[in-house]
């Protein structure tokens, strides 16, 4: 096909793509999610079977097999998911032998095959339309608008659903226009600290140079975060539309979207999508006619957590060591090669075309005064539900984590939730009204970032948390300031002591002096943020640190040299499962009678704890 | 060149707009302690944090690094305030830590009234030497020498520099500017029988013709010359002796 | 391995500009499991960049290994739902029974045993892959089960 010459012109294929689709719409289609949890729990036989059942049957179906499939549908516990429409009836953990009784029941039939729908744990209660089970119900999904329910691989998937109209609309404005109208719309940057959108634009556009360049940060490195892997890999064109339209905003001709190394799906979707968006003349010479030229490289990480610092960033895409430079000169002034930079992140960018289509007072009438807009969090850790959430700003961390997340997992007491990955913090439970948003998070000692929210049970210890981020720090910093390099393995040497029953009461003192000393003094956003999730910790549950410190206990059972491993006589039934399971084979007693751990040999490996089904094996 | 008036220290002074608070500083006789920045190379600072200071502008206030803030209009510096003492002696004292071999740190630190370490030395996989990976000597080989025989490698606490796979280095000129730029004195050179020995390669010395003393190694005037098109026998006497 | 053909086969694919030293390397650590010292040197005469400026890169990156990595490559998920979730236990089963310690090799060259800091798989809490295969859910107890199912020893 001849590329799309003029706005017109991609408005009548949009017509010529709807006629097709209106002439089946009634035909039944069959969605089964690809993301990459779905696939890791079996969708790709799934989808086999499904074309499997079809061939032989002869049934005229219009089904998402093979390279049809959709980006992930974020609710990757409960995978493979499959979607049927037009029923809107999602099926939960479908396996291959499930896939002849839905074609015969719902396809042919039209009735729901119980078994596989969401059935609510707390009230029993079965939910088979999609759009009504609590997971979903309380969404509002702008960033995710098409992911589940589009083949990403498809442009026309794209086109159809909506897609490229906000950049036909924005190649009619004025770019200035367009920069107020993000700056209007109140839109933060979804990466971590929040920059207003809009203001970053405009500084951008202020500084004279020919040469500009557009960044999108898909470096995802919060651990517990993965709405960016899931935008670039089930809807990669609203991110690319999102780009195009910046890049028409602030006259830059070349774009780079920035990938982590460990998301190979992501490059694939998003280098087949730009292939296709340039065939369509969405991307290149002459965007759809208007003598606007852009194009967009993919550059891959290499597997560095620094390198989703903005400075960093740039110096990995030019092919050098991601070391960040001081931020004196912004890269909106002196970014990438030294021209003018703008830098925004996988969600803030598919946010744009929406924000440009329908206006920034709808975008700025949904959140809170400070953060418009939704946000999507990855909600993830001890909690019932778990997977990609996106809900409007100013949620609170309870309502998410009860009426989405269904309560925490096996009904165990919910302790708090950390967000913001190793530059955030530890929220506890008794804060869990606070409204999810920029300021308020960073006002309560922690912070966005990019949307990780994980929750943590009773069986979670805070000061193995700190030791856990601090450790991954020591292991992510680039070692070129002082008090990032030296300084964080001397906090890892002191949560170590507490967390092994070596700690004494100078080594609190000491790791808040320490923290301080990051926060003030190091180089990068990555160093002075590094002392949050160990500040909250102490802030929030000092009682925890007491406990480690005075009595050499892990409250929560987790640090290994705190605890011992035991059998509860009253509840083994002496299967002797733990006893063939022990590596150590220090677990002895007769068939049908209790067993005893020999605790002089036990290496605390949790082996015991995990095969029992009696749930007889005790830590304390 | 723009002038601006910027103020350090209560004091104000007209300044280049665009320098670095560091020079201003020192060339109005206000010191500032500082390891990793050298003025002849723009791509040094900003690495070992001890030149941290207060800035004040716009209303707000923040530690920046001396070596590379640049001097704006209004900016008010403070060298001398609790926060910068504090700072500053938590660098120093992580420094220490780091390497306890070292003069210079220990000297600096004195200065600062630190003289014990609070906690463990680094007794990790790091040898124990006078390196604080401040990137200088690397930054000294490329950018002034232009041979880039080392560079920085690792990440965080391994970080250090090195020869690519820590063997001799083919390009390596045995110039010894590295060692010459090193804050502390960490990069061995050594100079025995017309042979300077650096970062595990032997360099024969030339001879000055007149006094007999080795004074360049081979390998530079190799350099020197094919970069420059001088003349070889230029390098015959040494310095003293043209 | 000194035949240069075989790196600049790989070179030859990208633009001659510093923007393609990282995806060539990662090209050459997917292609022989490792980077070369040989390829390094190579790609530093083609793209005229100092051998240092390579090496340094190759030292930084942790997608890039300058040993050589087992035929098979297991990694256990560190994130943080995966960690709350028991990733610790799960690694140190693999280290026991491989005989391993995280981020080496085997001594018989069959497995490598990494750590990943999140693979964004988070709602399947605690994951570990088998050669670049998502396991999600694991456990501790049967890992070694998943692992020898996968390579089919």
């Amino acid at each position: 096909m001849a590329p799309i010459d003029s706005i017109g012109g991609l408005e009548a294929y949009r017509r010529k793509l709807a006629e097709a689709a209106e002439a089946k719409a009634d035909m039944p289609t069959v969605l089964v999610c690809f993301g990459t949890g779905c696939q890791a729990n079996g969708a790709g036989p799934v989808a086999e079977a499904f074309r499997k059942v079809i061939d032989e049957q002869g049934l005229k179906l219009d089904v998402n097999l093979g390279i049809k499939t959709t980006g992930c549908h974020g609710y990757c516990e409960n995978g493979p998911l499959v979607a049927i429409r037009p029923q809107d009836i999602l099926y939960l953990k479908v396996k291959p032998e499930d896939v002849p009784e839905i074609v015969e029941e719902t396809i042919k039939g039209g009735r729901t095959v119980e078994r596989l729908v969401y059935r609510d744990k707390a009230t029993d209660e079965v939910v088979a339309r999609y759009s009504e089970i609590p997971f979903y119900k309380h969404q509002h999904r702008i960033a995710l608008r098409h992911i589940g329910s589009i083949d990403p691989t498809d442009i026309d998937d794209y086109i159809l659903a909506g897609g490229y109209a906000g950049l036909a609309k924005a190649l009619a404005m004025d770019p200035e226009e367009i920069v107020s109208e993000v700056e209007r719309s109140g839109l933060r940057g979804r990466g971590g600290a929040g920059f207003p959108a809009g203001t970053k634009w405009r500084s951008c556009l202020a500084v004279e140079s020919d040469v500009r360049y557009v960044l999108c940060n898909g470096d995802e490195g919060d651990p517990g975060a993965f709405m960016d892997r899931s935008i670039m890999e089930g809807d990669p064109h609203s991110v690319i539309e999102g780009m195009i339209i910046g890049a028409f905003a602030l006259g830059s001709h070349q774009g780079y979207i920035y990938v982590r190394d460990e998301y190979p799906l992501a490059v694939k979707n998003l280098s087949i999508a730009l292939e296709a968006a340039r065939e369509k003349g969405l991307l290149g010479e002459n965007i759809l006619g208007s003598g606007f030229s852009f194009d967009i490289k993919i550059s891959r990480g290499g597997g560095a957590f620094v390198c989703g610092e903005s400075s960093a960033l740039m110096r990995s895409v030019a092919g050098e060591v991601g070391e960040p430079r001081a931020k004196y000169i912004r890269s909106v002034e002196k970014g990438l090669y030294d021209k003018p930079t703008v830098l925004n992140n996988v969600e803030t960018w598919a946010n744009v075309p929406e924000i440009i289509l329908k206006g920034a007072d709808w975008y700025a009438s949904m959140g809170t005064e400070g953060s418009k807009g939704t946000k999507v969090f990855s909600l993830v850790g001890k909690v019932n539900n778990t997977g990609l959430v996106e809900v409007p700003m100013g949620i609170s961390i309870r309502e998410l984590v009860e009426n989405i997340g269904g309560g925490v997992l096996g009904g165990k007491k919910f302790k708090a939730v950390q967000t913001g990955g190793p530059s955030g913090g530890c929220i506890p439970e008794r804060l869990a009204d606070l409204p999810i948003d920029f300021d308020s998070l960073t006002e309560a000692g922690s912070m966005m970032g990019s949307g990780g929210i994980i929750v943590m049970d009773e069986e979670t210890c805070m000061v193995d948390v700190a030791r856990y981020f601090t450790n991954f720090l020591v292991d992510e910093s680039c070692g070129k300031c002082t008090p990032c390099r030296d300084g964080l393995p001397r906090i890892l040497d002191l949560l170590t002591d507490i967390t092994e029953g070596r700690g004494g009461e100078e080594h609190v003192a000491l790791l808040e002096e320490l923290c301080d000393l990051l926060t003030w003094g190091a180089l990068c956003g990555l160093g002075t943020s590094a002392a949050n999730p160990v500040l909250s910790t102490i802030k929030y549950f000092r009682d925890e640190y007491d406990a480690h410190i005075r009595d050499k206990k892990c409250p929560a059972g987790v640090c290994k040299a705190l605890i011992t491993y035991s059998i509860d006589p009253e509840a083994c039934t002496g299967c002797r499962l733990c006893a063939k399971n022990c590596p150590q084979e220090c677990i002895t007693g007769k068939r049908k009678e209790a067993h005893v751990i020999d605790t002089s040999k036990c290496i605390k490996c949790g082996v015991c704890k995990d095969v029992c089904t009696f749930d007889a094996v005790r830590i304390s | 060149m723009e002038k601006v008036n910027v103020t350090i220290d209560g004091r104000t002074f007209e300044a280049v707009k665009d320098k670095c608070v560091l020079e201003v500083a020192h060339e109005n006789g206000i010191y500032i302690p500082s390891l990793c920045y050298n003025s002849e190379v723009t791509s040094s600072g900003g690495s070992c944090r001890v030149c941290l200071v207060e800035a004040h502008q716009g209303g707000r206030m923040r530690l920046v690094t001396a070596c590379n803030y640049p001097v704006r209009k209004g900016l008010e510096v403070k060298t001398d305030t609790p926060l910068v003492r504090r700072i500053r002696r938590g660098v120093l004292e992580l420094l220490m830590a780091r390497v306890p071999d070292s003069e210079v740190i220990r000297e600096m630190a004195a200065a600062e009234g630190l003289t014990e370490v609070r906690f463990r030395e680094d007794t990790g996989e790091n040898e124990r030497y006078k390196c604080i990976a401040c990137a200088l000597c690397t930054n000294v080989c490329a950018e002034v020498v232009g041979v880039y025989a080392i560079s920085m490698i690792n990440r965080g606490a391994d970080k250090k520099p090195a020869t690519p796979y820590l063997k001799p280095s083919d390009v390596c000129i045995g110039c010894g500017a590295c060692a010459y730029a090193c804050p502390t004195g960490a990069i061995t050179l050594k100079e025995k029988d017309g042979v300077r020995r650096i970062w595990g390669k032997d360099f024969p010395m030339v001879r000055c013709s007149v006094c007999g003393t080795p004074y360049i190694p081979e390998a530079q005037v190799d350099w020197i010359v094919k970069r420059t098109g001088k003349d070889r026998s230029f390098f015959d006497k040494c310095p003293d002796h043209r | 391995m000194t035949d240069v053909a075989q790196f600049d086969r790989i070179i030859e694919r990208y633009e001659k500009t510093e923007e393609s030293l990282l995806a060539i390397l990662q090209d050459f650590q997917r292609e022989f499991h490792y980077v070369p010292e040989e390829g390094i040197r190579r790609l530093s005469e083609v793209m005229e960049v100092p051998e240092s400026k390579i090496y340094a890169m190759g030292t930084f990156y942790k997608a890039l290994s300058l040993t050589p990595r087992g035929r098979h490559t297991i990694k256990v998920c560190t994130g943080t739902a995966c960690h709350l979730k028991g990733a610790p236990l799960i690694l140190e089963t693999l280290e026991r029974e491989l005989k391993v310690k995280r981020n080496g090799t085997t001594e018989d060259g069959e497995f490598t045993l990494e750590c990943v800091n999140c693979v964004g798989a988070c709602a399947m809490a605690p994951v570990t892959l088998v050669d670049e295969v998502y396991h999600g859910q694991t456990r501790a107890s049967k890992v070694m089960d998943i692992v020898k199912k996968q390579v089919g020893s």
